[in-house]
Order: structure tokens, then sequence, then C-alpha cells
């Protein structure tokens, strides 16, 4: 036998060593850290406002919803500030961009305005129900299932990541579920809608404007998102002061120490790649699938 | 090798003579069914032979002679039987000789190969009984199943009797008289013009009834439970009237056994009328038929009224409750107001309705089973209601859950797609899946309690029915054969082993196995309506579950309420 032969890597030829063989080039194909990103500081906290949003968000209904329960803010009310918010949201939605998603996407005035009918009147006609709906039912149990499902809510919400637990429709139905359950304690059938009809503007018209906003005018994007993280914070402290220090604190961790958490934890990725690596198949195979 | 003589004992008893019988190669055994006894003309007994032979198509020889000694050894006698065997040629050719004193035969074999020493087990067997009985799960060419066949085929040898005068004097079981009844005679004599004319009166009635079952009645008829009672009941008939004689054992014993359950039913029928229409009886049922239904909505008004407060502590959306409460309150209230105006004809209703007792029980049964069935129509009314609504229910959350998942189902491929739905169809579908999922527990629970009033209403009527069917599918005239002539119904044989000495042939006595009970039963069980569902268990459940109407199957072949 040739001691000198040459290994080579493959299992389709009949080679003098045994099969789980390598030879001194093994390591030299490793390769580190490849998929690492470097982030900036800044542009990581300027991400984080869809989050900050988001949280502002559920805070700013729950705290609507104690108001209302309480009897501090008549449906009457709601309804018109919620209205105002939405002419001028929906203003703000075709003036950011000029009308250039309008004309993308197709839609015309009279299709908003029917989907805005549909939702008013069978909010409206579904309201006496709804106030009876879950009337037999404990009030912790609501309360329970309210939670679970703004939990949900955030977590399947689509912040921009590219991930498989995320999914817009469960999220906004989630939030949808748990309007209606909370909805449901409320006094009064009119309560009821102002309290969908919030839920609807806050959970599903909200986060689109949100998203053309921050894609055109990231300046008053973040004024926005300034304004609107004081006015939740005002909202909760109003009802506990504790609730707000805490919910400061989350505010703040998320914004700063967050994406410093992340940049620092970068500094520790250890990944290693190479031949032992699954087969990737980059080529795009999309013209084989016609 | 073993040559094995099957004699009948019926025929230890006679004179000397010739034993007539069939020699069975395979087997290499011997079956005698009679002795011919002197004088007879060889030339008649070979005519005669074959005249069987070409009745039976079995082979029939004589096999060898018999000798029965009475008193001390005739030399003459002995070397004249000897030399029958060069008149009948036949190997083997057997010799048995019988002495008075002795109970051991001694049976010899010639016309074989000499070296060979042949080994005689001599086997008695009754040859009535094996003539009249049927074997049972023997394997086709078996030999005892030969041997029975070759008793049985044989009958016309057996018909001949010592007083006949025929060419040749036989003996064999019968050859002291033939065995026979008069009545018997009789009734075979009259059956012939009295079927002829019950099946063209049968004939008459099918072509009115196929008439009446066209189309639109067709529907109703085979909703009631009594038409298709009435209509197996004329089945059978025209099975027993049929004018041709059964064509084997297992279509005589079908006929047999139907008659008999025919007209046991209709005494218990005639008994039931007897008791019915003596002392008043009817007026008494129809006097507590009334409180009874009045009973049943009291009560299931009581339920209702349970159901719409807090049954059973839990708690139900009140609104909904409420309506479906008072919605089927106002069908009680209606049904009360119907039978209160039924109430003054029910007597006499049930005075015509039990005139069908005559055509047997199981007919009066299924008239007591639709009478149940209509009695209960409001319990299955609610129940459809309930099955409906909760069905309604249940498909509409499964498909907006998939929306709320933000999936639907492709009806083309058969499976669940991602899809992505407008924000006007998902706020309305979580709307109507919230609305649903917290009404649910509310239809669902008078779901269960109208499935449970169903489910004991279609027992109730179940049992009925196993009833008829027991009536109507168990074979009697087997199981009274069983028991009365339990030979007749053979499972197989046993041998006993007589007493033996040495140097002389093994003696058997053939016995015969009755079949047992449980046996009979599964052969000979006359053919049903098969009313049980065709579903599992866990079927049955899973339409239980998903609210699909359970009893009166969606199937073609389905029946009944």
């Amino acid at each position: 036998m040739n001691i000198r032969s040459v290994w080579r890597k493959v299992l389709y030829e009949r080679q003098p060593f045994p099969d789980n063989y390598v030879d001194d080039r093994f390591l030299e194909e490793l390769r580190k850290n490849i998929y690492v990103r470097r982030y900036e500081y800044w542009s990581v906290v300027f991400e984080s406002a869809v989050v900050i949003q988001q949280l502002c968000s559920v805070c700013v209904f729950c705290v609507i919803w104690w108001y209302m329960d309480q009897g501090l803010l008549s449906p009457q009310k709601l309804c018109e500030v919620g209205l105002g918010f939405s002419l001028i949201g929906y203003l703000l939605f075709d003036l950011v961009d000029h009308g250039v998603g309008r004309k993308d996407s197709g839609r015309t005035r009279w299709d908003d305005l029917k989907s805005s009918l549909v939702f008013v009147a069978f909010t409206y006609g579904f309201s006496p129900v709804l106030k009876t709906l879950t009337e037999s039912i404990s009030t912790d149990t609501i309360y329970a299932m309210s939670v679970l499902m703004l939990l949900g809510h955030l977590v399947f919400f689509d912040y921009g990541a590219n991930a498989a637990v995320v999914s817009s429709t469960l999220s906004i139905n989630m939030a949808i579920f748990a309007s209606v359950c909370l909805a449901s304690r409320l006094p009064r059938s009119l309560h009821a809608f102002a309290m969908v009809t919030f839920a609807i503007q806050i959970f599903a018209l909200w986060p689109s404007l949100q998203r053309k906003l921050r894609a055109h005018t990231p300046r008053i994007y973040i004024c926005v998102t300034f304004l609107f993280g004081i006015f939740a914070m005002g909202g909760l402290l109003s009802i506990s002061s504790v609730g707000a220090l805490l919910f400061f604190v989350l505010l703040l961790s998320v914004t700063f120490l967050c994406p410093y958490c992340l940049i620092r934890l970068q500094l520790f990725k250890d990944n290693i790649h190479g031949p032992w690596d699954e087969a990737e198949i980059k080529e795009d195979l999309s013209r084989f699938l016609d | 090798m073993t040559v094995k003589i099957f004699f009948p004992t019926c025929c230890s008893p006679s004179e000397n003579g010739l034993l007539i019988g069939r020699w069975l190669e395979e087997h290499r055994s011997a079956v005698v069914l009679a002795i011919v006894h002197f004088p007879f003309i060889p030339g008649n007994v070979k005519r005669y032979l074959a005249g069987l032979e070409r009745e039976t198509g079995l082979r029939l020889a004589v096999l060898g002679t018999w000798s029965n000694i009475k008193a001390q050894k005739d030399e003459q006698m002995e070397s004249f039987l000897g030399d029958l065997k060069s008149i009948f040629i036949h190997r083997p050719w057997l010799r048995i000789t019988r002495e008075a004193s002795i109970i051991f035969w001694d049976c010899r074999i010639e016309g074989v190969d000499e070296e060979a020493e042949e080994e005689v087990v001599l086997v008695y067997y009754d040859q009535r009984k094996v003539m009249l009985s049927e074997l049972h799960d023997a394997t086709e060419h078996s030999e005892i199943a030969t041997v029975f066949d070759t008793v049985a085929r044989n009958r016309t040898l057996f018909a001949l009797d010592r007083y006949d005068e025929g060419p040749i004097k036989l003996t064999h079981w019968q050859s002291d008289g033939v065995e026979a009844s008069i009545i018997v005679e009789l009734c075979k004599q009259a059956s012939v013009p009295l079927c002829a004319l019950l099946s063209f009166i049968l004939s008459l009635i099918f072509s009115v009834t196929r008439a009446l079952g066209r189309k639109p009645l067709s529907f109703l008829w085979n909703k009631l439970s009594t038409c298709e009672q009435l209509g197996k009941r004329l089945d059978s008939l025209q099975l027993i009237c049929g004018t041709k004689a059964a064509k084997d054992h297992t279509l005589f014993m079908r006929k047999a056994s139907t008659l008999v359950s025919l007209l046991l039913d209709v005494i218990l029928g005639i008994v039931l009328m007897s008791w019915l229409y003596r002392g008043d009886h009817i007026g008494q049922l129809a006097n507590a038929l009334m409180p009874v239904a009045d009973r049943v909505a009291v009560e299931l008004q009581g339920l209702l009224q349970w159901l719409m407060g807090a049954p059973a502590g839990l708690k139900m959306n009140k609104a909904l409750d409420e309506v479906l409460g008072r919605f089927f309150m106002y069908h009680i209230h209606l049904w009360i107001s119907y039978i209160r105006l039924m109430s003054p004809f029910i007597e006499v209703i049930l005075w015509y309705i039990g005139l069908s007792a005559c055509l047997g029980l199981s007919v009066a049964l299924s008239v007591l089973s639709d009478i149940i069935a209509l009695l209960t129509f409001h319990i299955y009314c609610f129940y459809v209601y309930g099955a409906r609504l909760y069905c309604l229910k249940i498909h509409g959350l499964a498909s907006l859950w998939r929306l709320f998942r933000g999936k639907k189902w492709n009806v083309l491929r058969q499976r669940v797609d991602s899809c992505s739905y407008d924000l006007d169809q998902l706020f309305l579908g979580t709307l109507l899946f919230t609305i649903l999922l917290f009404l649910l527990p509310t239809t669902a629970l008078y779901y269960l309690v109208f499935t449970l009033l169903r489910l004991l209403v279609v027992l109730v009527q179940g049992v009925i029915q196993m009833t008829i069917n027991l009536l109507n599918s168990l074979p009697l005239y087997a199981l009274v054969l069983r028991l009365c002539r339990s030979y007749r119904l053979a499972a197989g044989v046993k041998f006993r082993m007589l007493q033996q000495e040495h140097g002389k042939c093994l003696r058997l006595l053939m016995q015969i196995n009755p079949l047992t009970y449980g046996k009979v039963l599964q052969q000979y069980r006359l053919p049903s309506s098969n009313l049980y569902p065709k579903d599992s268990w866990g079927a049955l459940c899973k339409k239980l579950f998903i609210g699909e109407l359970i009893y009166p199957w969606r199937q073609e072949r389905d029946k009944q309420d």
C-alpha cells in the first residue's frame, strides 16, 4: 500500500482510510461569524420605536377602557375624538406619500367608505348582543382572557422582523377579541360600540398610518412616538402611579437598554461555519416552478 | 392395512344372506346397507342393484356373505356361501359369521393380496338415525360424510319392506314395516292445493302493494315500521307458500323455521288480542295513555324551566337561554293542545289498531313502536332543532377559527391554506367568532339535554325492534328438532369401544354427536332486517359531537321514525 496516497474527501472511491478519517486540511475551511451585522446604536433606538408604539397603544386602550368602565369618559366623547383623529389620520395617510400608495394598491375612496360603513354598522348592530354576551361569565375570567389576548397581540405583531411567529392577521384578531371581551363588561351598549370602534382605530388603522410615517417622515414619526408615549404615560399616571413608573421603566429599557445589550452581546457572538453545515440553496429556483 | 366395515345394528339378528352395500376404495371401508335373504335369483339381485344405481347414482354391490349360525355349524351352508363368491365377483369379498353363543363375530376378507395382513374394524351404526341426520361442518369427501351420504341417498332401498312382493327379500331398518303417519301424509296431500291458492292470493296482494308503493306514498310507508313488518310478513308467507318442494336441507329448514315462528307469532298475537279485548283493557290503556303523554309534556316543561334558570349551576347566556326556552315552550304548548284534541278519539283508534295483533305479535309490537314514535314527536322535533343549531354553531366556529388564525379551507386541494384577509373581513369574522364562542355553551346544553331524551326514545324503540327481530329470526324448528330429535342435526360422530378379545376384530359403536345449541342458532338463524347503526361507536360519538342527526340515518336504505 502506498503510504503517501493522497486522501480525497469522497465516498465513492475506495481509499486506504477509515470512513471517518480527515486530514490536516480539515479546519482550513472554518469560518467564523460570517453573518454578523454591525448595528449603529441610534438606528437601533429608532427601530425600537415600533415596539414602543405598540406598547403604548395597548396601554392607551386599557386606560380608555378603565375610564369608560368607571364612567369618567362618556362614549359620545370617545366617539367624537376618535372620529376626529381618524379623519386627521385619513388625510395624513394620503398626504404623507402624496397618494402614491393609494394608487399602487388600487383602493378607491368608495372602498374606504364601504369598509368604514361595514365597521360602524355591524359594531352598532351587534353592540346590544355584545353587552349581554359575557354577563354570566366571571369578570376575572374575562380579564385573564383579555390579558392573554393582548399579550398575544404584542407577541404576534408584525414589527418588521422576518420570523415564522409573526402573523399580523392573528395579532389583529387577538386584539379585536380582547376588545370585544372588555367591551362586554361595560355598562351600556353604546359604551360597547364606542369601545370596539376605538379598538379598530387604535389596533388596525393607527399601525398602518405609523408604517407610512416611519417610511416617509422619520422625524415626525419620532415626535409622534414621543408624544404618544407621553400621552400613554399621563393616562396611566392618572390611574396608578406605580403602574406608570413601571411602564416608564419598561419603555426606557426597551428604547435604550435593549439596543445597548444587543450591541454588547454582538461581541460575544461566536458562530462557526464550515463544510459540515447543512447544504443551503442559494440559487433562485423559482424559474423551475412556473 | 385396515378395512372398516360399517354394519347396521338392525341387521344383526337377520338370517343368512348376502351383504349389499358400497365399497369406498379411497377409505378402504365397506358400508353395509342391507342383507338379501334366500331364496334369490342372482340375476334378479344384479338387476335390482343396477336399477338402484341408476336412481341414486351410487355404485352398490354385493359385498359378501352373512351367516348367522343359530345352533351348530352347517358345513354345507358354509360351502354354499363360499361358492357365491364366484357368482358375485367383488374384491374384497367379506365373510361375516355370527355364532349364537359368542358375541364376537368372525370377519374374514378374501380376494385381496395374500401377503398383506388385513385387520378388520367392525363399526356398528344405527341406520335410521344415520339416514335421517344431517351432518354439519364435515369436509366434502371425508369418510364419515361419505358414509352418511351413502345411507341418506339410498332411501329407496329402505322403502321396500317384507310385505312387499318384490323380486328379493331384504333386511334393513324398515324391513318390518315402513314408518309413516297418516296425518303427515294427509297434510302433505292437502298442502299442495292450499299453497297454490295462498300464493295466488299473495300475488294479488303484492300487485296491490306495488301500486301503493309508488313514489309519493312510499315516502310515508318506509317511515313506519308497521309497514315494513307487514312487508316482511308477506315475504315470509310467500316463502312458505312456494308450491315447489324445498331443494336442499338448508332451504327446507328455513321454510320450516319460518312457518313455526310465524305460527308462534300469530298465536302470541292472538293471545295478546284476547287479553286486550276481554275485560276492556283497551279502554284502560287509552285512559292511561293520555295522562302519560300529558305527563311527558309537563315534565318537559319542567325541564325547560330548569334549563331557563341556571341549570346545574352552569352560567348560560341569559338572553339566548330565554329565547330558546320560550321557543320550545311554545312547541310543547302546541303539542298539548294537539293531544287534547286527539283524546276523545284515542280509544276508538286503539280499538282498531288492536285488531292488527291477529297478524302476529311482531306486527303489534311494530305498531307500538310507531305509536311511541308519534307520541314523542315533540322530543324528536326538539332534538332536530337543537342538533341543527348546534351543528351550525360548530361549523361556524370551525371556519371562523381558521379565519382567526389567518387560514382558510381550500376546497380544491382539500386542505387548510393560509390566506390574507381584508381588514373588514377580519373584523367581522372575529366579532362573530367571539359571539358564537360565548353562546356555544347555551346551545350545547340544550342540544345535550334533547339528545339524551332522544336517545332514550331511540333506546326504547330499539328494544322493541330487537324483540321483533328475535321473534322473526329465531330458528324455532331447528331448536325443537335439536331438543327432541338430537340426532337429526349432527355435528360429528363418536365411537364407543365394545368388549374386545385378543385375535378377534375390533368392534366399535358409532354414535351421533348432536350440534350444540349455539351452532344451531348460528347456522339456522333466519335473515332479519339489519336495523343496527352501521357506524362504530367512535363514529357515532363523533356524529353526536358535531351535531349530525343520528337515528334517522341519512343513508339510502335507512328508515324509520
